[in-house]
């Protein structure tokens, strides 16, 4: 094993200063121990005779490679400066570089911990499946796999390595979704989501043979030396490279796969799924928009309206769903949308020179990375507390949790709230960055000043159908009455479940109050990112951080005020508007609250109905009704592959017959032609 | 420190008297006497002295909802100039935080409404949240134009106007039209809602806090009132000539507008009937529309730096 130093390769002006070579050792040694703790703890969880004893290996086993990795990437955090190994390999390989810079490092400083408290919760929540005699070894071994390829991906340097990183999560994930694979339609959900992320693994195999190609090495530091120097490559490889990426993390229209992982999962693998594992695409994103350079102006733009698109749709699916879980899958589309939304402001403001709207750009997306990684967590681990006690999680027949669940309601509430964005909570904190960004006016035009104000105002509407979301999401299932009388529940999360949840949300309201603890780890990855001063981000963010915590302080004196005084009421019963006979079952329910919306967006939400209404005067046979909001990309894509050639034929076959068809065919190869000559001639 | 004690006297004062204003015209004009102009101070120190009745369905979250409410109009207060001068509080993408208390408040006020169990209450929160989706990228729209055209990101300075060219008069125009939208949404006036009575005529505020009483009732009355006198401060400064200076004539200017503004409130009241409610949708849109004007003009400006 040889120690090397960074160099700056790259070009990129990034001056590391030179380090001493033994602490670069002791932190590689440290991170390379973490993969053999893991993979031993893998191997035990998987040999070990009791689900118990499993479970502990796996946590420990965990713990242990988190501390190792924490304290090695401690030093990258608060100097800067890069880790470095390289390890000679036998040809083809030839060598393989592990590089942990800042932005490794902040990607690992919270993979790692959130999903060992995942691993936690997997203890409590399948507890029950335990208990029938299921065995969970494999699926605690695949949590430990899931852990090690974060380390993988986040340090490693290789095209090819970091290939078998991205496919063990893949993969792990997948197995891990088919828990309940007795299900023909978890099993269908796992199927579908194997397949979409295959996909974007072609892409990205793609995007590094069309590397290897040009630069006949499988070493990033050679990726970045060839697309920083040939910006005709950098835009093919942009859009291949993106596409890979956005399929990883769920960006519409690349999302279909998600909402039936995420309702079929086990609730803690919904959350590492959402919340750290996907994730991984956009650090895999950053990592190469760092290694390509300076941006385009188009790349910035293209990445922010992608960005702003995702957001809308995903919420607007969000705010319309009856499971409680495939509608916070959804909301992971919307935030990783607001996420990119941030990235593309800082591509823009690394594009046109201007250092500050860059920092404001990459932080508020960074901060939101982890924000959401945060909320979602804590949202899917209550979602799956509800789902144990009550086994189910449609909207439409609970009610009135929060008296039955209230720890869970508590936690479910404050992950609701930081999810709308809602001061004093942390989602609130990066949205506020990257509406600074979006209204700063700091663009070099006026056109471009107004586009930015309009993603601005196209993050309001995001923020306001969120809130909408969320409080129906809360607001019926935990407040109310109980709508369905056949739903027994049962007992509150247990301690293993409530763990995860508490540290969730504690990192939920510290990091709404004191933002300057994430920014110390996102302020060395900004510096990679050519931004102002750093301290810029946290003098920005000082006074609204004020006022956040003279709300929290105000609020929780009335809260306790509140407490003290709880006995001087009466008790009556809800005012039924002078009507007697109302019944639970009368409730507002998740469709009814979300109807209006949906009227009002009705081409972007697609309902299926199916019906058989009474017809006659004096019914003899009883009608139903039944509505769904289904997902419009994935029923047109089924409609494709199911009935593509009907509907080839179809379309096909009007041409002659309504000369319309033939003129817009015609137009559209016109145009298309055109655009490539033109392209040509450029 | 006049300007502070100008605005927190404004913050104690005026939602009562701007209510009460409103009240009085719109009593004149159907030819009754009506109420004192401070009855709303009267009715809170009532609802104050009362128990109140909680429904048995109820939570915690019931009871937080309207103290929520409250502690998020005054956090809304703090950033809007109340009495003409400045703010007591500005810092730069002030409106950001404006916005979303607001939003905060009203998610406390759905929730409440949701917790009861009643499907009045519920049907009320599930219009508010509908008509807020589209409220909010009004109000961003219009603080983007404002602060583009001024080139300072904090409210209470955006709010001064600059009317130097075309461009600006018409952003200054639209902006004010797309507010007075606002305001009428948020605060449930005329043509949006019908503020008079809890049950018949109202679809959307009022239904929302049916079930509170007492203290708490006082809470959400007194926010709702302030949320009011905020957003007509707002409009005020937009209107008034000599705004942002800070002298004893602009405070009198200011107050002066804003009972203004009252006086037209309550004559729209008493004049418009409330609009169908499949129509409000359409009635917000007027306000986007107008705020993408405002936007759109800002094009118009040359000189970029």
């Amino acid at each position: 094993m040889r120690v090397g130093l960074v160099e700056d390769r790259l070009d990129r002006a990034v001056a590391y200063p030179l380090q001493l070579a033994w602490s670069s050792m002791v932190g590689s040694t440290l991170i390379l121990t973490s993969v053999p703790v893991l993979l031993l703890g893998a191997g035990l969880a998987a040999g070990l005779r009791s689900n118990r004893t499993r479970g502990i290996v796996a946590v420990g086993s965990q713990a242990i490679a988190m501390l190792l990795v924490l304290v090695s990437i401690w030093p990258v955090l608060s100097s800067g400066v890069a880790i470095e190994i390289i390890w000679p390999w036998p040809a083809p390989i030839d060598r393989i570089a592990f590089r942990i810079d800042a932005l490794s490092a902040f990607f690992l400083a919270w993979s790692m911990p959130m999903t060992l408290l995942g691993t936690l919760y997997a203890i409590g929540y399948l507890r029950p499946y335990f208990n029938a005699g299921r065995n969970g070894g494999p699926h605690f071994a695949l949590l430990n796999l899931t852990s090690l390829s974060f380390v993988l991906i986040y340090s490693v340097q290789n095209a090819l390595v970091f290939l078998l990183g991205w496919e063990i999560a893949a993969v792990a994930a997948w197995l891990l979704v088919i828990w309940d694979y007795r299900s023909q339609k978890i099993r269908f959900a796992g199927f579908n989501y194997l397949v979409s992320t295959h996909v974007g693994l072609f892409v990205l195999v793609a995007a590094f043979m069309l590397l290897h190609s040009y630069t006949g090495s499988m070493d990033f530091a050679a990726f970045g030396v060839y697309l920083s120097h040939h910006p005709a490559g950098q835009g093919t490889l942009f859009l291949l490279l993106g596409i890979s990426f956005a399929l990883k993390s769920a960006f519409f229209p690349f999302h279909t796969w998600l909402p039936r992982a995420h309702s079929a999962a086990p609730a803690h693998v919904s959350a590492l799924m959402s919340g750290v594992i996907h994730k991984a695409g956009l650090f895999a994103f950053l990592r190469f928009t760092l290694l390509a350079g300076t941006p385009e102006v188009w790349m910035g733009w293209s990445v922010l309206i992608f960005g702003a698109t995702s957001a809308i749709f995903g919420v607007l699916y969000t705010a319309t769903q009856r499971d409680l879980k495939r509608m916070l899958g959804y909301s992971s589309t919307e935030n990783v949308g607001i996420a990119a939304m941030g990235f593309g402001v800082g591509m823009l403001g690394w594009a046109w020179g201007k250092p500050a709207l860059a920092a404001l750009g990459f932080g508020a997306g960074l901060l939101h990375v982890l924000n959401h990684a945060l909320f979602k967590c804590s949202l899917f681990y209550a979602a799956g507390a509800v789902y144990r006690a009550a086994h189910t999680i449609d909207l439409e027949r609970l009610g009135g949790l929060a008296k039955r669940l209230p720890r869970t309601a508590v936690f479910f509430l404050v992950g609701s709230l930081a999810m709308s964005a809602l001061p004093p909570f942390n989602g609130f904190v990066s949205e506020f960055l990257l509406y600074s960004g979006l209204l700063s006016g700091a663009a070099p035009t006026a056109e471009g000043d107004v586009v930015l104000v309009c993603a601005a105002a196209v993050l309001a509407f995001v923020g306001a159908v969120g809130a909408l979301a969320t409080t129906r999401a809360f607001g019926l299932a935990f407040l109310g009455r109980p709508r369905d009388p056949s739903i027994h529940v049962g007992e509150d999360a247990p301690r293993s479940m409530a763990i995860p949840m508490l540290v969730h949300s504690i990192g939920i309201l510290v990091l709404g109050l004191y933002p300057a603890l994430a920014l110390h780890l996102v302020d060395p990855v900004l510096a990679l990112f050519h931004t102002g001063p750093p301290s810029d981000l946290t003098a920005l963010l000082a006074p609204v951080v004020w006022a956040c915590r003279g709300l929290a302080l105000v609020l929780a004196i009335s809260m306790i005020a509140m407490w003290r005084r709880r006995a001087a009421a009466r008790q009556s019963v809800t005012w039924g508007c002078g009507y007697t006979a109302g019944t639970a079952r009368m409730q507002y329910t998740g469709s009814s609250f979300s109807a209006q919306l949906s009227t009002l967006f009705r081409p972007a939400l697609p309902v299926a109905t199916r019906e058989q209404l009474p017809t006659e005067p004096f019914p003899q046979r009883s009608g139903h009704l039944s509505t769904n909001h289904v997902d419009a990309v994935e029923r047109r894509m089924f409609e494709v592959l199911g009935q593509g050639e009907q509907f080839v034929q179809d379309s096909s076959g009007r041409i002659p017959e309504q000369p319309r068809f033939a003129f817009a065919a015609g137009l559209l190869v016109l145009v298309v032609v055109a655009l490539v000559a033109l392209g040509e001639v450029l | 420190m006049t300007s502070v004690i100008a605005n927190l006297l404004a913050l104690l004062v005026m939602p009562i008297v701007l209510v009460g204003t409103i009240n009085r015209v719109k009593a004149r004009w159907s030819g009754r006497r009506g109420p004192p102009i401070l009855q709303l101070a009267f009715d809170l120190w009532r609802l104050v002295q009362k128990t109140p009745v909680y429904s048995t369905v109820t939570t915690p979250v019931f009871r937080l909802a309207p103290i929520v409410v409250l502690a998020t109009a005054v956090g809304s207060a703090c950033i809007v100039p109340l009495a003409g001068t400045t703010s007591l509080v500005g810092f730069p993408f002030d409106f950001v935080w404006f916005a979303y208390v607001w939003s905060f408040g009203r998610v406390a006020l759905m929730l409440g409404a949701l917790d009861t169990g009643s499907s009045f209450e519920g049907m009320g929160a599930s219009r508010e949240a509908t008509f807020a989706t589209l409220l909010e990228p009004i109000l961003f729209l219009v603080a983007g134009a404002l602060c583009l055209h001024s080139g300072v990101h904090s409210f209470a300075a955006a709010l001064v106007p600059h009317l130097d060219g075309p461009p600006a008069v018409v952003m200054w125009l639209a902006a004010i039209a797309a507010l007075l939208v606002v305001v009428q949404v948020e605060s449930a006036r005329m043509p949006v809602d019908d503020p008079s009575t809890h049950l018949e005529l109202t679809m959307v505020h009022e239904v929302m806090i049916l079930d509170h009483s007492g203290p708490e009732l006082a809470l959400l009355q007194l926010g709702s009132a302030i949320k009011l006198y905020v957003g007509v401060s707002a409009i005020a400064m937009l209107l008034d000539p000599i705004a942002g200076e800070s002298s004893v004539v602009t405070v009198a200017a200011h107050l002066g507008v804003c009972l203004g503004i009252g006086v037209a409130v309550g004559l729209s009241e008493s004049l418009v009937a409330r609009l169908k409610l499949r129509l409000v949708p359409a009635y917000i849109v007027i306000g986007l529309i107008a705020a993408g004007i405002a936007l759109l003009s800002m094009l118009g400006r040359g000189g970029h730096g």
